[in-house]
């Protein structure tokens, strides 16, 4: 039996197509479709329950060493380019691995206040996280772990005119959205906080505004107390359709992901080693980019196992996608089977035109240029490859060709000022 | 998602087990997928078509629509020759989402034996169907 959250019966009732994810019942689109809400999210917004994810708090005064111990982002290198330490109202993202090395889960950490952090883990995943950080806060005394995942709703707004849509219904949009970069937050969902009287919604309720999200563009995530979450989404969605806010389900945040090189735990990492991939910020590697700046569980295997498996992004020729089960193989020019494919979507904001990737978003986009769309996703090799090689994937009925890429869809507005994308 | 009392099932169409509709006219039978299943597949992104003069046995794969979500094969519903493919569907897929019956029709066949529409289902059967897999 599938878990709900708390907007089930209103996704039902706007005729969305339902399907399990990480053990919750959740939306795969609503009658507009996929394409429309992943096309959406590149010209204007879509709003997305995630409320299905996993939030733990970790307090106390060793809250932090159990953080660098169990998390490979280096909490005191990790902000902007000179790796500043991370600061209170910033957030992190990096994995929980094992001492194999292999991934448990991705989460992003919020350092929310003197010895207070907030974890987003995956759906599913908070008992999994909570009793891994208990067993290794043994070594830690004094940290509490509390999983507030059922207490807890999450929105995310996501599209370069995510501001606009969320502005009329905060206290103060003014101070909230200015000195707000990316993998920053303002607020808190936790009334007894020194933060809670930084970002309010219109009618009072306390909640946390972070710069983040999973599709690569521009947009927030809104964490507030389950009591408020129908109120907050109801009113986001009834004025926000006016101007063609648009509801989004998972098929569109999976295809928006897999544009923007995010990957999905547990299909494009999980129990193999966390080192060949292209999510290196992730971890705390220092200027050499062989030696890390921090000793984390996992540490020495990943630096034992630099020889295992090789994930890397691809993006295809046409719109055409095979099948992302075990059913499908890589295959290199020479015909030898080399990896497997952890997923394969089509991006339908991008196309190719003369050898070059651009999205409808492109502001150099070709004269009368229309997007039919890209097969893009992951591979897990046993060899490493350069970027630009042309791999063959199959599944059982059909084989598509498609490169190795450092990136897929190009101009994305995740990482743009407020300032930028309020004045557009 | 449509509730099997909102879908669209036209009374003059057969319809197949793997969620094919034919229609007979003339002689010729046009072949599409139902609402149900465009319903099911999601927004359809690329079709897959044979080539005219093409030929098949009663449950041969004839080709394949890629949706969103998958791509899935359609099978023939009555064995025959393609006379006729729907060539706007390769620019413009969504028609099968769109009008299923109508625009959105996939291929023309000329049947080697009409009988074969005989083991159809007919809209009462296929709703049927339809709520016995549910």
């Amino acid at each position: 039996m599938s878990k709900k959250t708390l907007l089930n019966s209103w996704h039902r009732s706007e005729g969305a197509n339902m399907a399990a994810f990480g053990g919750y019942d959740m939306p795969l689109w609503y009658p507009s479709g996929a394409k429309q809400e992943h096309l959406s999210v590149i010209n204007n917004a879509g709003i997305f329950d995630t409320s299905h994810m996993a939030l733990l708090t970790v307090k106390g005064a060793h809250s932090r060493d159990l953080l660098q111990f169990c998390f490979t982002k280096d909490l005191d290198h990790c902000i902007g380019k000179k790796k500043t330490p991370l600061v209170e109202g910033r957030c992190a993202y990096g994995a929980f691995l094992n001492e194999k090395g292999e991934v448990l889960d991705d989460a992003i950490v919020y350092f929310i206040e003197n010895e207070t952090y907030a974890l987003v883990v995956n759906a599913n995943m908070g008992s999994i996280i909570s009793a891994h950080l208990k067993r290794c806060s043994k070594s830690y005394p004094e940290v509490d772990i509390q999983d507030l995942t059922d207490k807890i709703g999450k929105i995310d707004v996501q599209g370069p005119n995510a501001a606009l849509f969320l502005a009329p219904h905060l206290s103060d949009p003014e101070s909230i959205f200015t000195h707000m970069p990316y993998f920053s937050f303002k607020g808190t969902f936790d009334s007894n906080s020194h933060r809670t009287g930084e970002v309010r919604f219109r009618d009072n309720t306390p909640i946390l505004v972070s710069r983040t999200g999973y599709t690569g563009e521009f947009g927030f995530e809104l964490f507030m107390d389950s009591d408020h979450l129908i109120h907050v989404w109801h009113t986001l969605v009834n004025e926000g359709r006016k101007k063609g806010l648009l509801c989004c389900g998972l098929a569109a945040r999976d295809s928006l992901r897999t544009g923007a090189v995010l990957p999905l735990s547990h299909q494009d990492i999980g129990p193999w080693p966390f080192i060949n991939h292209p999510w290196h910020h992730a971890l705390p590697f220092d200027e050499s980019q062989t030696g890390f700046t921090k000793s984390f569980m996992g540490d020495e295997a990943l630096q034992q196992s630099r020889n295992s498996v090789y994930v890397y992004a691809f993006v295809g020729f046409d719109l055409r996608k095979i099948s992302s089960d075990r059913s499908s193989h890589v295959f290199d020019s020479a015909g030898n089977d080399i990896g497997t494919v952890s997923t394969c979507v089509t991006d339908m904001a991008i196309d190719r035109h003369e050898e070059k990737i651009y999205s409808i978003a492109s502001p150099d986009k070709p004269e009368g240029f229309r997007a039919k769309g890209l097969s893009c996703g992951f591979v897990r090799l046993t060899k490493p490859q350069e970027y630009g090689t042309i791999l063959e994937l199959k599944d059982g009925k059909r084989s598509i060709k498609v490169m190795i890429t450092e990136d897929v869809r190009p101009y994305r507005t995740a990482r743009k000022s407020v300032k930028e994308m309020l004045t557009l | 998602m449509k509730e099997i009392n909102d879908l669209i099932l036209p009374e003059e169409v057969l319809y197949a087990d793997d969620h094919e509709w034919a229609r007979m006219e003339d002689g010729i039978v046009t072949i599409g997928v139902s609402d149900y299943a465009q319903d099911q597949l999601g927004d359809i992104v690329y079709v897959e078509l044979p080539d005219i003069d093409d030929v098949y046995e009663k449950g041969e794969e004839f080709g394949s629509i890629e949706s969103v979500k998958a791509v899935s094969e359609m099978y023939m519903p009555v064995g025959g020759k393609v006379v006729e493919i729907n060539s706007d569907l390769e620019n413009s897929p969504e028609l099968i989402n769109q009008s299923p019956y109508d625009d959105g029709w996939i291929i023309k066949v000329l049947p080697d034996d009409e009988n074969e529409l005989d083991d159809l289902l007919e809209k009462d059967a296929y709703i049927a169907m339809l709520k016995g897999s549910e």
